[in-house]
């Protein structure tokens, strides 16, 4: 591995998962600056490939929304992506002239209800019939693989749990159901085709895996105790309310101030305009640690949150090869040395 | 595009009377006289993009 020369500023970041679900990771990425953490956080949001229903045909719509309404509608529904990374964009797919009507590139929808009863009926995602199983609304994914509904179908083995989430469900009224998209009375029909693509969020919103993507800066808190010793149990307390976040307490046994979730900080200042308030500058010291980062990601369902993580990574890296691999890129460039090393580092 | 457009019917906004227009018809109903025609939704099918 050659390093070019001088001082490198090679790092290799680590990251700490605490919290994982299917939709909604929480982890620590240390050993990194700001601009590698923020670099993350945008990938994440507008530049990790999900596929999504981008061009709609309609054959019958004596709906009440028009042609258009329901085409932005179809746009919006999380398709499940996991094969987006290996797609072809359809504006570069060789197969169909990028008419983006080829497996390589799309996958083709079919709806066609009618109702026929006194009854509103709701026209759902559920009812998008697609031609590949891999790439299918969220919400009918998240059912057909969770075995909470057919365990209620034998109340005898129920949960408390369980009964809790289909209760829940009920009350939303997606029990059975997926994302409405229209309702038909009597007589009224919906018959159309879709062709969803594969695309990034900086397009589209619609593209978008990330419902939210977050990070903070870990706090380091710093109490002065000797100053601290100096107040009143009841000035302790003022003061520790006077944080909108339960960051501090008192320890029931020594009765000294600790710091109980240094991460409910959100750098309000409240407790150091407080310290200086009861006339104790310097009672607490509290700085944004530089290197260190909190990630909240949370996905829409296209792809799992700890594979939007592990995408993003992926699409940052073939940024940076394509800097690399650029015709402006001068090899003998001192910036090169940098990026090289970070390269073969990540 | 298409070799013989197809006549464009329209329904009579009074009887609900279906009628068919060409260019440069007096747009009346046939049945009733009444001068408001609604349009009716084209039989081809129509494509959008989902944005």
């Amino acid at each position: 591995m050659e390093v070019g020369g001088g001082a490198s500023n090679q790092r290799f970041p680590k990251i700490k998962i605490r919290e994982m679900k299917d939709e909604y990771l929480k982890f620590e990425l240390r050993e990194t600056d700001a601009s590698m953490a923020n670099a993350l956080r945008r990938v994440m949001i507008a530049e990790v490939p999900t596929i999504a229903i981008d061009l709609v045909e309609i054959e019958v719509n004596s709906s009440v929304l028009n042609d258009e309404f329901i085409s932005h509608r179809l746009g919006l529904i999380p398709l499940t992506s996991d094969r987006a990374m290996g797609m072809r964009f359809s504006r570069d797919c060789d197969a169909c002239d990028g008419d983006g009507q080829c497996e390589h590139c799309s996958v083709e929808f079919h709806l066609d209800v009618r109702c026929d009863q006194d009854q509103t009926l709701d026209v759902t995602s559920a009812d998008l019939i697609s031609t590949d199983p891999s790439v299918i609304p969220v919400d009918v994914a998240a059912k057909s693989s969770s075995s909470a509904y057919d365990a209620s179908e034998n109340k005898a083995c129920l949960g408390l749990r369980q009964i809790l989430m289909l209760l829940c469900l009920l009350e939303r009224k997606i029990y059975r159901r997926g994302i409405i998209i229209v309702k038909l009375r009597r007589g009224q029909e919906l018959r159309l085709r879709a062709i969803a693509r594969k695309g990034i969020g900086k397009d589209h919103a619609k593209w978008s895996p990330a419902a939210t993507v977050t990070f903070m800066y870990e706090p380091e808190i710093r109490i002065n105790e000797e100053m601290m010793e100096s107040l009143s149990i009841d000035d302790k307390r003022s003061w520790i309310e006077s944080s909108p976040t339960k960051v501090f307490d008192i320890d029931p046994n020594t009765q000294q101030v600790v710091v109980v979730d240094p991460e409910a900080y959100t750098y309000d200042e409240e407790v150091i305009k407080k310290a200086e308030a009861m006339g104790k500058p310097g009672l607490i010291e509290i700085e944004a640690k530089e290197d260190s980062f909190i990630f909240t990601v949370e996905s829409t369902g296209a792809v799992k949150a700890s594979k939007l993580v592990v995408n993003a990574i992926e699409v940052l890296k073939q940024k940076l090869d394509a800097v690399r691999l650029s015709d402006d890129t001068v090899e003998a460039d001192d910036q090169f040395g940098e990026l090289g090393v970070h390269m073969r580092g990540g | 595009m298409d070799a013989q457009p197809e006549p464009v019917s329209y329904i009579c906004g009074d009887c609900g009377m279906e009628n068919t227009l060409k260019s440069g018809d007096v747009i009346q109903c046939r049945e009733c006289g009444y001068r408001i025609l609604y349009k009716k939704r084209t039989r081809r099918i129509v494509q959008y993009e989902a944005r």
